[in-house]
């Protein structure tokens, strides 16, 4: 199976491009916004699903990684490159560095510990950045950051978070279907089976935090920019957590899964609200039932662990 | 070459608890050597020690080349996979969503030398003719007695002089188990080290040609397989 086969690459490349132009030429600017949404939360549950999916280590810091991503974007397209747009693939990137420099941080200490406890330390870490982004007034404070530098118009938006959403697909999936990822299902599954095989059991998971962190600083970074505002309450463990529903509906260790529920929860939220139900809004009670029977009914998540192609 | 492994006043804590208080044996290539005991006595905590997944509390385990002694006691897991020590965990420990190969793969994980690798795979499905069978097959819907040769095929993987099994008959038929253990007389005639610990006295004594009792942390008893099948203590204990 080689996703990087031409044809399937060919298809996605139209496809990416015919859906931009019916969103720039035909859709309103909500839409094409909403679209945007999509990519970026594909994204954070790429993410995370990498690390919790494939390695099984449980975190709930993924927002923490977001801000640190979101932050140094913005700070630096303001304090550095004036503001100018075109800088922005460069600051996204340098975000996403940061937070894989914190994610190292993190990991070295954390990786002696499982389960639940990877998950305390981790929701641990996303509190400390959010209240450090909440003490600091350079960027706001709790105010929040406000005239983020945004993309000019939809379809340069639309094309570079594509991009973004491309390259931490290919990497992942890649990653996931490679020698490292079958070492990585080996602890997933029998940590002291993986160790006795010879496996460096604590360096694979360090290794998969620094790929889990990146692209949730990458994220971040396009979160800042597609939206042009954000606060410290944007990250909050709310944010790590729904982060984490699409990784979990999506399949835990399914890539495509994860692209497939960000869609879909994207999506179903605004459907829900524009449906007519005479003022009252039923989205917040429909919502969370969908999600329930969802997990009930598949508790593996919508593709488990398989891939759509 | 290395010809046995000597395991000296090996003590194993878990925190103040002690596991194992000292125990010392030795097992040598080309032999099946037995561990007994009842539940609790410290077998499985001894063999994750002598592979490294637990730290010794005092005590040595070596490898004895006959005119040099390797003192692996500190050494990690994968470094002691390297000096050819092996362990078959309990439970089996297949990884249940990787096919029959990829487990073998893995087993396979310290060797970097492709053919070596892929003539390796072929000679355990040799060995194992149900594994080529079922190479593509994922290994969580092998039967129990299939996952367990593989295992033991994916512990032989790595090439080892020495092989640990922990439990190797747990919870399958007693015809599959007569199987099993007619590999490991194989394995020893091809000069493998075996240590063998077990809950099915009466067959793993049978095979074996040096046999331990272990009782709550202490070694009580030792000598040839034949000798303990005989002994009444070990009857009355472990084979009524």
């Amino acid at each position: 199976m080689n996703f990087l086969a031409k044809n399937k690459l060919l298809f996605f490349a139209i496809s990416f491009v015919v859906i931009g132009a019916i969103c720039n030429f035909a859709l309103n600017s909500y839409i094409q916004a909403l679209v945007v949404s999509f990519m970026i939360n594909a994204i954070m549950a790429l993410s995370l699903n990498f690390i919790t999916g494939v390695a099984n280590q449980f975190s709930l810091g993924q927002a923490g990684f977001m801000a640190l991503g979101a932050y140094t974007s913005a700070v630096l397209t303001k304090v550095y490159f004036a503001d100018q747009w075109y800088f922005i693939p460069l600051t996204a990137f340098a975000g996403a560095l940061v937070s894989t420099v914190a994610g190292y941080l993190v990991a070295l200490p954390s990786f002696k510990l499982r389960g639940d406890y990877l998950a305390i330390v981790t929701m641990g870490f996303a509190e400390i950045v959010r209240v450090l982004f909440l003490n600091w007034d350079f960027v706001g404070g709790p105010r929040g950051y406000n005239g983020v530098v945004k993309w000019p118009d939809f379809l340069v938006s639309y094309g570079f978070t594509g991009a973004a959403l491309f390259l931490t697909f290919i990497v992942l999936y890649h990653l996931k279907i490679s020698w490292f990822g079958r070492n990585l299902w080996a602890l997933n599954e029998d940590e002291i089976a993986a160790e006795v095989m010879g496996t460096p059991i604590a360096k694979n998971k360090r290794f998969a935090f620094l790929f889990s962190s990146f692209f949730a600083g990458l994220g971040g970074a396009l979160y800042g920019h597609h939206l042009g505002y954000f606060s410290p309450a944007s990250f909050g463990f709310l944010m790590s957590v729904q982060i984490l529903i699409f990784a979990v509906l999506g399949g835990l260790g399914s890539m495509s899964g994860s692209v497939l529920s960000a869609g879909i929860l994207t999506a179903l939220p605004e459907i829900l609200r524009s449906l007519p139900t005479g003022g009252i809004d039923i989205r917040m009670i429909v919502f969370p039932i969908l999600l329930i029977l969802l997990m009930i009914l598949r508790p593996q998540g919508l593709l488990g662990r398989k891939e759509l192609f | 070459m290395a010809n046995k492994i000597k395991v000296e006043h090996l003590a194993i804590n878990y925190g103040n608890i002690k596991a194992v208080k000292e125990v010392s044996f030795e097992f040598k290539r080309g032999e099946i050597t037995t561990l007994i005991g009842a539940n609790g006595a410290g077998k499985t905590s001894t063999l994750k020690c002598i592979a490294g997944l637990l730290p010794a509390k005092s005590g040595k385990v070596i490898i004895d080349n006959g005119n040099m002694h390797i003192d692996i006691t500190k050494m990690t897991p994968a470094d002691r996979l390297r000096a050819k020590l092996a362990l078959c965990p309990e439970g089996r420990g297949v990884f249940p969503n990787l096919s029959v190969f990829d487990n073998l793969m893995l087993g396979a994980y310290l060797n970097k030398d492709k053919k070596k690798i892929a003539a390796l795979v072929e000679q355990q499905y040799e060995f194992f003719p149900k594994l080529g069978e079922r190479r593509n097959q994922l290994s969580g819907t092998l039967s129990g007695g299939e996952q367990q040769m593989l295992a033991i095929a994916r512990a032989l993987m790595s090439e080892p002089e020495f092989l640990m099994l922990d439990e190797p008959s747990l919870g399958l038929a007693p015809v599959i188990v007569e199987q099993i253990f007619d590999k490991f007389v194989l394995l020893k005639k091809n000069g493998l080290g075996l240590l063998v610990v077990e809950q099915n006295a009466s067959l793993a004594l049978e095979v074996s040609d040096y046999a331990y009792v272990l009782e709550t942390g202490e070694m009580t008893l030792n000598g040839t397989g034949e000798s303990l099948l005989k002994d009444s203590r070990v009857q009355e204990a472990y084979l009524s």
